[in-house]
């Protein structure tokens, strides 16, 4: 049984549905994350996890303790909930220095002064502030308020961490700094967090496990390389990276492998793992069926030359070759859509001619046609 | 790592600038003009404080002014007087206006908007109205509300007499003192970041600590400056204490100095020593407030969250009904009391044979004095308004955008007139207009009154035009010069147009604030040039009430009217927590 539970948890905004009945568990412990893009209900249901917004419907439970429920007429209110948050704005108060931000939390709770100082020290040193405690917060930088506004919420041990787009406003390099310390502070204290981004790779890189959002309803949820390679939705698939979509036809079925036939791109049948058939619709695929074939651009290698023989080989065209440095960005077209790919290897290859992409069986999935 | 310091600080700043000359030549213009105008009447006071010789004549110098204004107990007592009410009224006003600007903004009360605009209604309408609204309802004799406690069992003891201390500082609540309050720190409330609140509910703090511990101390700066803005105007406070101090014998300082220099003969030079003991405290207590409401900047502001508002829960019937209670008692009882005295017979008499009556509306409105203080007011207000708003965008906008030396000169005297009471200037003024042979000619003129009037409102109207300037993006002056255009065809093809909202909400609070003034001109008036403002206070001291009534709400009609459409063109006036 999940260390928090979500039930039917259900909101709406002046007749918007923001949250549509999700259900969720989540284990102690457990890096979670609540992925989507803005106004997809995620930030709501991480409020109301936290008792910021009351729910119009369902209930959540932390351990065996109700915090809220429609039915019951139970709501906890955020002081009663034990919970640490960090804010996007940070939301550092103006007129404390940084210890008397991290030890407000300790102050409502009765802790002694010298407890205080200690676990305030220990904290600071923890997120690597130590010796700051004394600057006013506003005379911090973005990075630095983010690092006292996580402190805050630690300070005091609470049961559950929710954290709100909290590295979104930092710039690119000091959120990749970040993302990793996150990671490892996480694993130090080993508290169960709950994480809301808008960004994949964060989500990808820091979570046990990933619920994806859309429109208030939970499109999958799973681990991230279950999301990433078995996407159950074409929304979850589209949103979590980039997609060759060509349309296919089922020519054969195996009890471990699939073979579609990709006319004008592969001359052979690709094989694909059947795992990786989207499991969303019954009685698929069928020999014979037209099918969607999904491929992850950064899966493939390029070749110049054709190998007979190789199996999942299929022909491009090369439009463009961008130097970046640690790597090389190959621009390629197959069927009629044209994306990037990345490959660390330099490679004679002709711009405008012909390539030749391997592709790995589990790079590849299939879908119905839409529509 | 805050330790890296940037090399390129160590460069000499170069922003826009015209050419070096010029803006040099403009600046020194500036400061020149303004601190002419600004400083150089409070000069002649202090200089005139140690002369013996009346205005006009040949200066002896002495420290009899000096002597003899000490020596008389009354005007210590007046000095005291100021300080009490200012300090009773602030401690009362403050904690009321935080706490319903914190119901309007933060809070889930029911009809927000519509309360907040009850404030702002309190806020223009002319204190003149209120004070003499209240006047008739609560004179000990004659006061409506005294004469119902009258005829009420048990309560027939009871009287209200708003001559008195209590009433003073009744009126001044009820007219200034709390939707001041109200109409500045609601919209800074409004902009704090949500979040600030609810990371102390995360951290186990319930909704109040959460007010005493969080809000309201991040609220401080601003708070700070809202009480300083009210504690400088101590010694401007006259209106009221003339209308309810001076019947008994109660001075304040502004009402003592108007009364020595009415004196017969004339005690100007008294006036001037008491005047420069108000300089002199001044002068150390402006770069004090200026450094306090300039110095620590609170970022509160997000503007990413809309911002969540407080359940209050049950709570939320008894609050709503007690700030519309306030609003009740701020803007429709004056205003129907003053509306009530001009339209009965004798104000509070319900019984006698004709009640209501017009005859004092058509008498008024062919009144040649009535039609001559509307026409003076116009002309004063209206100069006041333009002069106001053009003059003092060119010095808003050289202050924000140049670096041209002697910046903090010209915002120091920018300052000084917030601080100034409005009598002292007055006094400064007469002073000025009748010591300098140049200058007589212009005395008796109306010219004397709008020149008084502009000064009054320059704190206020370059304090906006900074903040706009500030908030209006570099970039499209920028724009502008990199096109090829110079800083006045920029200033004026670009800047001018795209702040000319701003222009006029300067200009109609000018107007507004002419209009319904009177410290600042009392000593400058004559019976000619007196404006309405004056002309209602000549009548109130002489007993016409019902007369009275109808000036008080012609000028009503003037400032609050003017508010009212500038408010329907989307004007909004407020300050800024940065």
């Amino acid at each position: 049984m999940g260390f928090l539970r979500i039930e039917n948890l259900y909101k709406t905004f002046d007749r918007v549905v923001a949250v549509d009945r999700i259900n969720l568990e989540i284990a102690e412990g457990e890096f979670f994350t609540l992925l989507g893009s803005s106004g997809c209900g995620k930030t709501t249901t991480l409020r109301m996890i936290g008792g910021l917004e009351k729910p119009d419907g369902g209930a959540i439970y932390l351990g065996d303790r109700c915090l809220v429920s429609q039915e019951r007429r139970i709501y906890i209110k955020p002081e009663k909930r034990d919970m640490g948050m960090v804010f996007q704005s940070y939301a550092l108060w103006p007129h404390m220095t940084v210890f008397e931000n991290v030890s407000y939390p300790l102050k409502l709770r009765g802790t002694s002064r010298s407890e205080t100082r200690a676990k305030v020290a220990e904290v600071l040193n923890l997120v690597g502030l130590a010796g700051l405690e004394d600057r006013p917060a506003p005379a911090l930088s973005g990075g630095q308020q983010q690092r006292v506004a996580l402190a805050r919420a630690l300070v005091f041990s609470p049961k559950v961490l929710l954290l709100d787009e909290p590295l979104s406003n930092l710039d690119a390099q000091l959120r990749e700094e970040m993302r990793r310390e996150l990671k490892a502070l996480q694993q130090r204290v080993n508290v169960t967090v709950i994480f809301v981004t808008h960004d994949q790779i964060e989500a990808l890189s820091l979570s046990d496990r990933i619920a994806i959002m859309k429109f208030g309803v939970l499109e999958q949820v799973g681990t991230p390389e279950e999301v990433y390679y078995r996407p159950a939705t074409p929304f979850v698939r589209d949103f979590l990276g980039k997609t060759f979509l060509l349309p296919g036809k089922v020519s054969a079925l195996s009890e471990q492998f699939v073979h579609v036939e990709v006319p004008g791109v592969a001359a052979a049948p690709l094989v694909l793992d059947r795992r990786n058939v989207a499991s969303s619709a019954n009685g698929f695929p069928a020999v014979g069926q037209g099918v969607m074939v999904a491929i992850r651009p950064e899966q493939v290698s390029l070749s110049a030359e054709r190998l007979e023989g190789q199996a999942n080989r299929v022909e491009a065209v090369l439009q463009s070759v961008q130097f970046l440095g640690d790597r090389y960005e190959y621009t390629v077209t197959l069927g009629d859509e044209t994306r990037v790919i990345g490959s660390p290897e330099a490679r004679q290859l002709k711009q405008g001619g012909k390539v030749f992409l391997d592709l790995k069986p589990e790079s590849i999935s299939i879908w119905p046609r839409e529509g | 790592m805050a330790k890296t310091e940037s090399v390129t600080g160590a460069l000499p700043a170069r922003g826009w600038l015209p050419p070096l000359d010029g803006g040099t030549a403009l600046m020194t213009l500036l400061i020149g003009f303004m601190g002419f105008y600004v400083l150089y009447p409070l000069v002649l006071i202090i200089i005139n404080s140690f002369n013996t010789a009346t205005i006009a004549e040949p200066p002896v110098y002495g420290l009899a002014a000096w002597r003899e204004a000490f020596s008389e107990p009354g005007i210590w007592r007046s000095l005291w007087n100021s300080v009490k009410i200012g300090i009773v009224l602030q401690v009362v006003a403050l904690p009321m206006g935080i706490f319903i600007s914190w119901l309007l903004a933060r809070t889930n009360i029911l009809f927000g908007n519509a309360l907040e605009f009850g404030f702002w209604i309190s806020f223009f309408l002319p204190g003149l109205a209120t004070t003499f609204g209240w006047m008739l309802l609560l004179d000990p004799s004659t006061g409506l509300i005294n004469s119902w406690l009258r005829d009420l069992p048990f309560l027939s003891g009871l009287n209200f007499d708003i001559y008195s201390f209590a009433g003073i500082i009744w009126v001044h609540l009820v007219s200034n003192g709390i939707s001041t309050k109200v109409m500045l720190l609601t919209p800074a409330f409004r902009r704090m970041d949500a979040s600030m609140e609810e990371a102390s509910r995360m951290s186990g703090a319930n909704a109040l600590t959460t007010l005493v511990r969080i809000t309201a101390p991040a609220m401080t700066p601003v708070i700070v400056v809202v009480f300083l803005l009210s504690v400088i105007r101590i010694f401007s406070s006259f209106e009221v204490e003339l209308l309810l101090g001076v019947p008994w014998s109660f001075y304040v300082y502004s009402t003592k100095i108007v009364d020595l220099a009415r004196q017969e003969p004339p005690l100007v030079n008294q006036a001037a020593a008491l005047g420069s003991v108000i300089l002199v405290f001044l002068a150390a207590f402006i770069p004090l407030q200026r450094r306090l409401i300039t110095r620590r900047q609170f970022t509160t502001v997000t503007g990413q969250f809309k911002p969540k508002i407080i359940d209050l829960g049950v709570w939320r019937y008894p609050a709503t009904a007690f700030v519309a209670l306030v609003i009740f008692i701020l803007d429709v009882v004056p205003l129907l009391s003053v509306l009530g005295g001009s339209f009965m017979t004798r104000f509070g008499f319900f019984n006698l044979p004709k009640t209501w009556t017009l005859e004092y509306w058509t008498t008024s409105l062919s009144d040649p004095r009535i039609l001559q203080a509307l026409q003076n007011t116009l002309i004063v207000a209206v100069s006041a308004g333009v002069v106001g708003a053009l003059a003092f965008s060119l010095i808003g906008y050289v202050l924000v955008r140049t670096k041209l030396p002697g910046r903090s000169v010209l915002d120091s005297i920018c300052w000084l007139p917030s601080a100034i009471p409005g009598v002292l200037s007055g006094l400064g003024l007469l002073w000025m207009f009748l010591g300098t042979p140049m200058f007589r000619p212009f005395y008796g003129t109306i010219v004397l009154l709008v020149i008084a009037q502009v000064l009054g409102g320059v704190t206020l109207a370059t304090q906006i035009l900074k903040a706009n300037f500030v908030q209006l993006g570099k970039e499209l002056e920028e724009a502008s010069r990199m096109s090829g255009a110079g800083f006045w065809r920029t200033y004026l093809r670009v800047v001018f147009p795209l702040m000319s909202q701003t222009m006029v909400l300067v200009g109609v609070i000018k107007f507004m604030f002419a209009a319904q003034h009177n410290s600042a001109i009392i000593l400058l008036a004559t019976s000619e040039t007196r404006t309405l403002s004056l002309l209602a206070l000549d009548q109130v001291a002489a007993g016409y009430r019902e007369v009275a009534s109808i000036t008080i709400i012609l000028i009503t009609l003037l400032t609050l009217g003017i508010a009212v459409i500038a408010r329907s063109f989307g004007l909004k006036v407020g300050i800024r927590a940065e």
